[in-house]
């Protein structure tokens, strides 16, 4: 593990903390950091809402939000043991874990992962929600990448309960509110980019994503400026199609 | 898991209170379970109105009337704050000084009329704004956390039962048609977004258009969002009745 980008990066999430900032950019931020740091392929993290349902809240690619998806749906997978029991759950060769998750062991194979680490997050005694990481290739992660792995995770959890402080709001229960229908705000502007332009809302939230970064915008105020059409975002929102 | 059987408590206690008093279920059955099982005087739905700001759907109690009605008299209150866009507003007190600045004509008078404590929530998906849930109280004091989760139980099966009225479709099964928004597939809310361009409409409308083509063709909303985003089915002027 490279030292001084795991020292840069922890500056990094320091510095968003102690300003104001954009809970869905700060999970996104993370997860992407950490895909690079831990060296795995594909990081999620998922958080329970306020009616105790996990939502899949950030995840490093689209593939692997199919796959939390999925678990969701299928009420099965290493991200929900994690959350229900409160312990790490890993498994080096998801290959071999058709018994353990006999629906989500084979969609993590076709969909070419290997290996699955989930690690809880929790606050207290509350377990807030997991945080995933995946891999290729068959793989036992060594204690140092674990304890980083959840070291990110408890920052995760700060920065939920950081920006409910900054905000003056009560609850936590709140704050996942307002995150889960940020998300859903960039989800329905990606629709309507993706609509604009004739291109797959993936392809739409990397444009979003990357014009809220090169304009020092945040992300769900961008999106909400696409879904409200008060965006002078012109060449976002160009129709021209390709 | 305990918390899957919050929302399931929270749906059979508004099930058996229109059990008890032989109808149908309905926002005002849904307000009054409200109303019995959190720690409120008074419970609101209040939606933006056409020519005023604010227009109360359902109401449980006169405490809720006033206040709406003080609201929309006076032009200031955390209905309307949260009408237009803000979060959740939790009013622990309306007495203390911090509320009291904030709601200078508003706050006096509502503790005058005996308002001590406003819970208000969002009714919202996304940017689909349905309205807000007004709770209110006669004393001061906060709502628990298990309170407060029920309370957005509450807040998300008035949304659906909202939205059904609004698109005149009944329950099926006893519950809402179109019940879980919160938990659908993304596909949905990036349907939603791609039949606003194609009919020229805002995502409200869209969301609707969607909801009523799903009911009349009796198929799940997500999949029926899954048809759009992946560009099978489009939505045109003339066929969306």
């Amino acid at each position: 593990m490279d030292d001084e980008r795991l020292a840069q990066t922890f500056v990094e999430l320091a510095d968003t903390l102690v300003d104001e900032f954009d809970l869905v950019e700060f999970l996104d931020m993370l997860v992407d950091r950490c895909v690079e740091l831990l060296d795995v392929s594909a990081v999620g993290l998922m958080l329970v809402d306020f009616r105790g349902r996990l939502q899949v809240m950030a995840s490093s690619s689209e593939n692997i939000r199919l796959l939390e998806l999925f678990q969701l749906q299928n009420d099965d997978g290493p991200c929900l043991d994690c959350y229900r029991t409160g312990q790490p759950v890993n498994h080096p060769d998801l290959a071999s874990a058709d018994d353990r998750w006999p629906r989500f062991a084979p969609a993590a194979t076709e969909a070419g992962f290997r290996t699955v680490h989930a690690l809880p997050m929790r606050l207290r005694a509350e377990i807030l929600g997991a945080f995933n990481l995946f891999h290729t290739e068959s793989h036992q992660l060594d204690s140092s990448v674990t304890r980083i792995g959840q070291a990110m995770a408890d920052v995760a959890t700060i920065g939920l309960i950081q920006e409910r402080s900054l905000r003056h709001h009560e609850t936590l229960t709140d704050q996942l509110q307002i995150a889960l229908n940020s998300r859903i705000i960039v989800e329905q502007a990606k629709g309507i980019l993706a609509e604009r332009r004739g291109i797959h809302p993936s392809e739409a939230f990397t444009l979003l994503r990357d014009y809220a970064r090169n304009h020092r915008q945040r992300l769900t105020e961008l999106a909400a400026a696409v879904v409200d059409g008060t965006t002078t975002a012109t060449e976002l929102l160009s129709t021209t199609r390709t | 898991m305990t918390d899957r059987s919050r929302a399931d408590r929270v749906w059979g206690a508004i099930t058996a209170h229109a059990d008890k008093l032989g109808v149908p279920i309905s926002l005002r059955v849904l307000c009054e379970t409200a109303a019995a099982r959190l720690p409120v005087t008074g419970v609101a739905v209040v939606v933006p109105g056409g020519f005023v700001a604010s227009e109360p759907i359902c109401l449980t109690g006169p405490l809720s009337r006033r206040l709406e009605e003080l609201q929309l008299t006076i032009g200031e209150g955390p209905t309307l704050e949260v009408l237009a866009g803000a979060g959740a507003i939790l009013v622990e007190d309306l007495d203390a000084l911090v509320y009291q600045v904030r709601w200078p004509l508003f706050a006096p008078q509502a503790v005058r009329i005996g308002a001590r404590a406003m819970f208000v929530l969002p009714l919202r998906i996304g940017a689909v704004r349905g309205g807000v849930l007004v709770l209110c109280a006669d004393c001061p004091g906060r709502l628990s956390a298990e309170d407060l989760a029920e309370a957005w139980v509450f807040a998300e099966l008035t949304l659906e039962l909202l939205f059904d009225e609004q698109d005149g479709i009944g329950l099926q099964d006893g519950r809402p048609v179109t019940s879980g928004y919160f938990e659908t597939r993304p596909e949905v809310h990036q349907a939603t977004g791609m039949v606003s361009v194609q009919l020229g409409i805002s995502v409200g409308e869209a969301f609707a258009r969607l909801r009523a083509r799903a009911f009349a063709e009796n198929r799940p909303l997500s999949e029926l969002a899954t048809d759009v985003v992946a560009r099978r089915i489009r939505f045109a002027h003339e066929d969306t009745g």
